[in-house]
């Protein structure tokens, strides 16, 4: 009789154990069903547009990428590493617009203009004109105040449109590289409010990629090598363009003979680097300044101490130590994928190995 | 022979049960939840909204992977169907502290919804003007513990605000927590199973009133603290209904409140022009009500130096604490006036895991004062002999019998006593309520 008791006494006990540790964990996120809102969330009207084919950018196939009328393709000399993405670039000026020359900075362009910028991933690296994957297309809008507005969509799977990206996300991409070996990687798309990371010029929004000595190369039209800046002056869409040999030209990164090593190695700085490292973008409280133009060495990053990288210095002393790539800051950061660590902050998810080639080479051969 | 075998399983039991027992078991809140992930679409209206967006949230119980943040709008109406149909969730978020994350807004309405389990804060509002939190249930669900978050309403350097008809629950830190603002209000809410159920922090021209704050560690605390961007004076707190906030600690070791002792009714902390009046305060472990100087909160270590100073001529010690390095911060409070309030309280004995518990077994007969004022005084107390210098007066009236407290406590309690007399006056503020 007596064991019963106890037997019923350690069930009731077992039965408070048992239901004290079904207590629910904190910090778990449960499993939620996903739904989509059957009544709008907000009356707002969407001002922007939700397609990218409502803008009649492109003629035929959309995903061919064919430039319709009064749009023009163009290319810069030197291009942001994104993950080795490959970037088609393009400029709508509505009829009769057009941009005007500026020899330092953005071109000056006019009301209505549409900057375009496709990235895709050719399927074959070595034939770039072949099957690819188009992942986003964003679009720098000039408003009628003047200001730039930011926009980006996004392809689908069946690359027949690009819809309106507001929250970003992620997409796997797969190529085939310069070597042959495939590779993949989760690409980013980054959100709207991610696009003022890198435009933002003090106050405002601006490009980045036209300016003079970007711009300043050759460029195939219908099958003709034309010089690209008097190929737009010839369809009127750019005026007050200089005397050839007024014209800056940055050297290529990639091309050994378009400039000397130091001059391969600014012009892959100022395109990957300085739209937040110049006296008005983001990173003007760090002291580093990495355009093209900058000529103090100090400002560049030689014998720079850093100021506010916090664990970005992987406890180096300075930024750049000439001849000792391995001891400069700038390798460490540009080499790591860490995000409290690696530059830029955003854009990329792998290491560019070959601008880390570059910079390795060009700080290897700096005199002190 | 079965009973040998059994007792040793049953003492490992007995014992279990003695140690599930021995520790206060903590109250849960555990409302029925069918998650619903509608994350896109109503991130997407957040990062979209404009000036004078209305975000109409729908019927559901939705859960979210990321802060939701609004920034630099005008005239904002962010709306549910109510506190028991629109719920959002952001138990388990791997991005951002807050639930939703307010900043630089003018003339901005939070209303009828339940906002939940958010790592840090639930709802926080920083550097806005013109807000109105109105019908919010604010709470972390399960059993309340330090893993919840810190605040569960949480505006921040605002001006002009209103919160009303909210709840909050189970916040870590204060449940409606006024911090740095001006002019705000604080009416018909409920706050309970938080480590500070409301919480009035360097603020001014605050009116608190017809709230409900019970089962806290402390109900109502109206702190002004020290290095902060801002002061706070002139707070009301009225028709308050304050009750058995006798709740463990369960505040993250380091915080302020952290040290308040449960069975806490109302502090006044080195806040000045503050009256409490018309409010029902009862059943509490600790105190039903105090009035203390911010040097009562000082660490330890900083008391022991305390104890070795010699007392000046006049009575009061000079403590060297770091607080004293801000020449814009009093620590003592002033200009308090406690009038019309009814103490009640079914304890016999008092809590004694704190110092005040053991303070009223030696000094107080047991009893459990309905108020309690530290006695800590500046150096500048005393004008011309003997004379109270008004800004540092303490009145307290018509509260009808009461069991009150003078400390003493800057000299070990020497002069420890329950004579209200002294106390009975009027400060000059009065007329402005």
């Amino acid at each position: 009789m007596s064991s019963l008791k106890y037997f019923s006494f350690l069930a009731i006990l077992l039965c408070f154990l048992v239901s004290c540790k079904n207590s629910v964990e904190k910090g778990i996120a449960p499993v939620a069903r996903k739904v989509i809102p059957k009544t709008p969330i907000t009356k707002d009207r969407p001002n922007e547009i939700a397609k990218l084919s409502e803008y009649h950018f492109f003629d035929g196939k959309i995903a061919d990428l064919k430039p319709a009328k009064n749009v023009y393709e163009y290319k810069l000399n030197n291009a942001l590493f994104s993950d080795y993405s490959f970037k088609k670039r393009f400029i709508y000026f509505p009829k009769g617009k057009k941009m005007s020359y500026r020899p330092k900075g953005v071109m000056e362009f006019d009301v209505g203009s549409i900057i375009i910028k496709n990235f895709y991933y050719p399927s074959d690296f070595t034939n770039p004109e072949g099957e690819k994957q188009i992942v986003e297309t964003r679009l720098l809008i000039k408003e009628q105040n003047q200001s730039w507005k930011t926009l980006s969509y996004v392809w689908n799977e069946e690359q027949t449109d690009a819809f309106l990206n507001i929250i970003g996300g992620e997409t796997l991409v797969s190529w085939i590289d310069l070597r042959g070996k495939s590779q993949k990687l989760n690409y980013v798309i980054p959100n709207q409010t991610q696009c003022k990371s890198c435009h933002m010029l003090g106050k405002e929004i601006s490009p980045i990629g036209p300016i003079a000595g970007q711009l300043n190369r050759k460029n195939i039209y219908q099958g003709i090598v034309h010089d690209q800046l008097e190929y737009f002056v010839e369809k009127k869409v750019l005026t007050g363009l200089p005397k050839k040999d007024k014209l800056p030209r940055f050297a290529i990164w990639n091309q050994k003979d378009s400039g000397t090593l130091d001059e391969r190695a600014k012009a892959y700085l100022h395109i990957n680097c300085a739209h937040c490292h110049n006296d008005l973008g983001p990173a003007k409280n760090s002291g580093l300044n990495l355009t093209y133009e900058e000529k103090n060495n100090r400002r560049r990053g030689i014998f720079k101490p850093p100021i506010a990288a916090g664990k970005g210095s992987g406890n180096l002393k300075f930024s750049i130590v000439p001849g000792e790539p391995q001891n400069s800051i700038m390798i460490y950061r540009y080499n790591s994928t860490d995000p409290g660590i690696m530059m830029p902050e955003i854009g990329r998810k792998s290491v560019h190995k070959e601008g880390v080639a570059l910079l390795e080479e060009y700080i290897r051969n700096l005199e002190m | 022979m079965k009973i040998k075998f059994v007792l040793p399983i049953l003492g490992v039991f007995a014992l279990l049960a003695y140690f599930m027992l021995k520790s206060p078991s903590m109250p849960s809140y555990n409302p029925y939840r069918d998650y619903l992930d509608m994350e896109i679409p109503i991130l997407e209206v957040f990062i979209t909204a404009k000036d004078s967006s209305v975000i109409e949230l729908p019927e559901g119980h939705y859960l979210f992977s990321q802060s939701l943040i609004l920034d630099g709008k005008k005239n904002i109406i962010l709306r549910g169907k109510g506190i028991e149909k629109t719920v959002l969730s952001f138990k388990g978020q791997k991005q951002g502290a807050e639930g939703i994350r307010i900043s630089n807004c003018k003339n901005l309405t939070i209303e009828n919804m339940s906002i939940e389990d958010a790592s840090g804060d639930n709802l926080k509002i920083t550097d806005s003007e013109n807000v109105i939190m109105r019908n919010i249930r604010s709470a972390w669900t399960g059993e309340v513990s330090t893993q919840n978050g810190a605040y569960a309403l949480y505006p921040v350097l605002c001006k002009n605000l209103l919160i009303e008809g909210c709840e909050a629950i189970g916040a870590s830190d204060a449940g409606i927590y006024v911090g740095q603002s001006q002019n705000v209000t604080v009416k018909n809410n409920k706050a309970y199973y938080n480590v500070a159920g409301i919480e009035s922090e360097n603020s001014s021209q605050v009116e608190i009133y017809n709230n409900e704050i019970y089962q806290n560690t402390g109900g109502l605390l109206i702190f002004n603290l020290p290095h902060l961007t801002v002061y706070g004076e002139d707070v009301k707190a009225h028709n308050n209904h304050i009750h058995d906030n006798n709740l463990k600690n369960f505040g993250v070791k380091g915080s302020i409140v952290s040290t308040v002792p449960r069975g806490s009714g109302v502090i006044i902390m080195a806040t000045k022009k503050v009256s409490l009046y018309e409010n029902k305060i009862e059943n509490h472990k600790t105190i039903n009500s105090s009035i203390v100087s911010y040097e009562i909160y000082v660490p330890p270590k900083n008391k022991k130096k305390k104890k070795k100073k010699k007392a000046l001529p006049n009575g009061v010690r000079q403590v060297e604490n770091d607080y004293e390095s801000d020449t814009q911060y009093s620590a003592y409070p002033g200009e308090i006036l406690i009038y019309n309030n009814q103490f009640k309280n079914k304890h016999w004995i008092p809590a004694l895991d704190n110092d005040f518990g053991k303070l009223w077994v030696y000094k107080n007969g047991m009893k459990i004062p309905d108020i309690a004022y530290d006695g800590i005084l500046p150096e500048d107390y005393y004008i011309q002999g003997q004379q109270i210098n008004p800004q540092y007066k303490v009145c307290i009236q018509n509260n009808g019998t009461i069991n009150f407290a003078a400390l003493d406590a800057a000299n070990d309690f020497k002069e420890f006593s329950n004579d209200v007399r002294n106390y009975e006056c009027e400060v000059e503020f009065k007329k402005s309520i």
